[in-house]
């Protein structure tokens, strides 16, 4: 059985923890937590870190000793250098807890792009774990809504690079704004993207410390994450009653069911396949057949095959060789910094401009 | 007039019928019976020679009364009506004496008359009365005849088995004879009639003819039965066809008492809930609620399998059981069975059974009865530790 360690970071990667866990409990909903037990399909703990008590007290269905607070008031308020020196004072107190929890096989990092504590703690967090263990880190990111100002931007775009430099074991993208689709508000957006977002992750957990019929395992994860840029995102894909086993494989790389918009066939570096469902439905021949045809467009791709009941579902998950939507990102990122950068450069101007008036005077009592 | 007539009657009815010296007081007894005896309508009796009284008419309707037409020398004929046990009307003949005519019963067609007056006046002549006499006032002596029907029947109750005599007296009222007549009486479901004649011999005017048969009732439903009138057709000597009908008659038929034998059974029953393995005693009574003694009674008790008859009589027969009467018999029970427990005691005889049937709830005894509690708590109070146990690791 594998050991793997969750660890959400700040308020969104909090939450998407909570998600984990609360799906982890199955359909009983919310009393589930009362009378039922997780049925993690591994090994699995989970941390939830924060700088903000508030946050980590909202959370419902993580058990308080996994709640984990680093004081510093109530949040770093989405300044990360802040939220870097508050990790480095609490380095230690925060990897002892992670310690305290044995050894793992594949840690995932969760967390926020956007916000300060989150975005901060993530890279150095990885760095820690990078030299403590020997796991697999798979940083999960949530890239924030567009409109939500330029700092969050100006966040994203350094986390991002700090996370993709640190080289720990690849980012996985989730975008707030192109997931934004699935609800009117902000609040249902962020349950049903964390909901969505914490199954996908259930589901590769489940692969990979099940018995396959065609197997994927840990180093094929490994492989898959270390392609491209190191960045990619999920894929899902539910069959319907009609739809064969192939088409519901091409349907898990359709923008539809991707967390983060990209375009596989064209930009796909390595991807991995588990499908899941019924035996009946799952015709082996077609599906190598069908992982075939992929390969010749988007490279290597690793399928997996779990015998369980129901109609198939496919998970996808890929690496990319160049994200163009990121690339977008960073040129208004750095549009943002420089407008910024600009708007504080010539208001220290008229401020100086403004004390040159007394600039040979004294004050006279 | 008529309405002031009858309520006077009411009251010197109920006079006389409070007071017999009232009757006494008229002088009634002691005064000279000139005639005393039934007279049939349409005869007629002289009195000294000149002094007529005849029977024009009886009715039979609330009260009884009878229509007479009394003439006497130098004075026309009149006819008046006399109530029955009306006072004595009085008659005053043209030489200024009196007498005095009383009705004392009234029967189909006759009148029960009785007359007093002068110590020497006497009956001098019984006659019927010619029809021509009659007919005076007709314009031509056309012979008609008019038939009255009137039918009785002995008795207007019965019951099934039982054989009613019905008569039928018919009666030439008119003044030809009655030709041709046929009776017909129409047929009550259930019942049937025996030696009923359908034709009647000719009727002369003035005569009277009776005519009965027997009605027997088989097996007609209980209840009152309006029978429809007796219907005469007939014809006069010139070929002229009349019909009349006697008035409807009301008769009843009862149902037959049948005389068998019902049985009751009857269980006093154990209390409705009672311990395993104590013992309850149950009483059997069984009555006779019939009207005719019973045969051989066999009774036959049905038990649970896991309820046992730890004492006391078994299933008993008895040779008999009288009206009214009851036999008692006692059991002691014991189960170990918990739950539901039906037991039931049939009584069977010649002409049927019966049953009676009792539940009643088996618990177990003491502290066992809470064990089943005690057994449910505790997983209930495992799953509320568990549960605040739970709120407590999630609680932050
Ligand atoms: N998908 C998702 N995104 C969230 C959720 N909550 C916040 N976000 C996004 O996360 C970003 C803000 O980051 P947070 O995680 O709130 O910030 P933090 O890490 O707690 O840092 P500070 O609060 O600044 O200390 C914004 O882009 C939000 O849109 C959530 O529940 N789900
Ligand atoms: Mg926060």
């Amino acid at each position: 059985m594998l050991n793997i360690l969750i660890l959400g970071l700040g308020q969104c990667g909090n939450r998407i923890l909570d998600a984990i866990n609360r799906e982890a409990f199955g359909s009983g909903g919310t009393f589930a937590k009362y009378y039922s037990r997780q049925k993690f399909p591994a090994s699995v703990k989970t941390i939830a870190i924060n700088t903000a008590i508030n946050d980590l007290k909202e959370l419902s269905d993580t058990l308080a000793k996994d709640r984990m607070h680093v004081p510093h008031l109530h949040g770093v308020g989405a300044n990360r250098i802040i939220g870097k020196r508050v990790f480095g004072e609490n380095k230690e107190m925060i990897m002892g807890e992670i310690d305290k929890r044995g050894s793992f096989d594949l840690i995932f990092i969760i967390t926020s792009t956007a916000g300060g504590s989150g975005s901060s703690f993530a890279p150095l967090l990885a760095k820690e774990l990078k030299q403590t263990y020997t796991a697999p880190i798979i940083s999960i990111a949530v890239l924030p809504f567009r409109e939500e100002g330029s700092i969050f931007l100006q966040n994203t775009a350094f986390c991002l690079r700090e996370l993709v430099e640190m080289d720990a074991g690849g980012v996985l993208l989730v975008d707030n704004q192109y997931l934004k689709k699935y609800a009117g508000d902000i609040k249902s957006a962020y349950d049903s993207i964390n909901t969505t977002t914490a199954r996908r992750i259930l589901f590769l957990i489940e692969a990979l410390n099940s018995e396959m019929l065609m197997v994927t395992d840990l180093g094929d994860l490994k492989t898959v994450m270390n392609g491209g840029i190191g960045v990619g995102t999920m894929g899902f894909y539910e069959a319907s009653k009609e739809s064969t086993i192939k088409s519901a494989i091409l349907g898990s790389f359709k923008p539809s069911g991707l967390l983060f918009p990209a375009n596989v066939y064209e930009d796909g570096a390595r991807a991995m396949l588990v499908i899941k469902g019924n035996k009946k439905f799952l015709d082996l021949d077609l599906i190598t057949k069908t992982v075939e045809e992929l390969s010749r467009e988007v490279g290597q791709v690793f399928k997996g095959v779990l015998i369980k009941k129901g109609r198939p579902k496919v998970l996808s998950l890929f690496t990319l060789n160049s994200v163009p939507e990121l690339e977008k990102l960073y040129a208004i990122a750095a549009d943002a910094i420089r407008f910024e950068m600009d708007k504080k450069e010539q208001s220290k101007k008229r401020l100086d401009d403004a004390f040159s008036h007394i600039e040979d005077l004294e004050p006279i009592y | 007039m008529n309405n002031d007539r009858i309520l006077a009657m009411l009251v010197l009815l109920l006079l006389i019928s409070t007071s017999p010296i009232a009757i006494a007081a008229e002088g009634d007894d002691d005064a000279n019976v000139i005639l005393d005896r039934e007279l049939e309508v349409g005869s007629g009796v002289a009195i000294e020679q000149s002094i007529k009284i005849e029977v024009v008419e009886v009715k039979t309707d609330i009260i009884d009364c009878a229509k007479l037409r009394i003439s006497s020398y130098q004075k026309p004929a009149r006819v008046i009506s006399i109530f029955q046990g009306d006072s004595p009307t009085e008659y005053e003949t043209s030489s200024g004496t009196s007498m005095y005519i009383k009705v004392l019963s009234v029967y189909g067609d006759s009148v029960y008359l009785r007359v007093t007056g002068p110590e020497d006046w006497r009956v001098t002549n019984y006659y019927t009365v010619e029809s021509e006499e009659e007919e005076e006032t007709k314009e031509e002596a056309v012979t008609i005849p008019k038939l009255d029907i009137t039918r009785t029947f002995d008795t207007t109750v019965s019951e099934p088995g039982q054989v009613i005599a019905v008569t039928i007296k018919i009666r030439n009222t008119g003044n030809g004879t009655a030709t041709d007549i046929v009776l017909d009486e129409s047929p009550i479901r259930g019942t049937y009639k025996e030696d009923c004649p359908t034709t009647i011999e000719d009727i002369a005017a003035g005569e009277t003819k009776r005519a009965s048969y027997t009605l027997k009732v088989v097996d007609a439903e209980p209840g009152t039965y309006e029978l429809s009138p007796s219907i005469l057709n007939y014809q006069s000597e010139s070929g002229v066809s009349f019909s009349s009908e006697s008035k409807t008659s009301v008769l009843e038929i009862t149902a037959a008492e049948v005389l068998l034998p019902a049985i009751e059974v009857s269980i006093d029953p154990v209390d409705s809930i009672m311990a395993c393995g104590d013992d309850f005693p149950m009483t059997v009574t069984i009555r006779n609620v019939g009207n005719a003694t019973s045969g051989i009674v066999t009774i036959k008790s049905n038990l649970p399998p896991d309820v046992q008859v730890v004492s006391g009589e078994d299933d008993p027969v008895y040779e008999s059981i009288e009206p009214g009467e009851s036999e008692e018999y006692g059991v002691t029970l014991r189960t170990h069975g918990e739950g539901k427990h039906i037991i039931d005691v049939q009584a069977m005889w010649a002409d049927g059974e019966a049953v009676d049937t009792i539940e009643f709830w088996a618990e177990k005894s003491g502290l066992e009865q809470y064990y089943i509690h005690i057994l449910a708590a505790i997983p209930i109070l495992l799953l509320l530790f568990w549960a605040m146990k739970r709120r407590k690791d999630y609680s932050y």
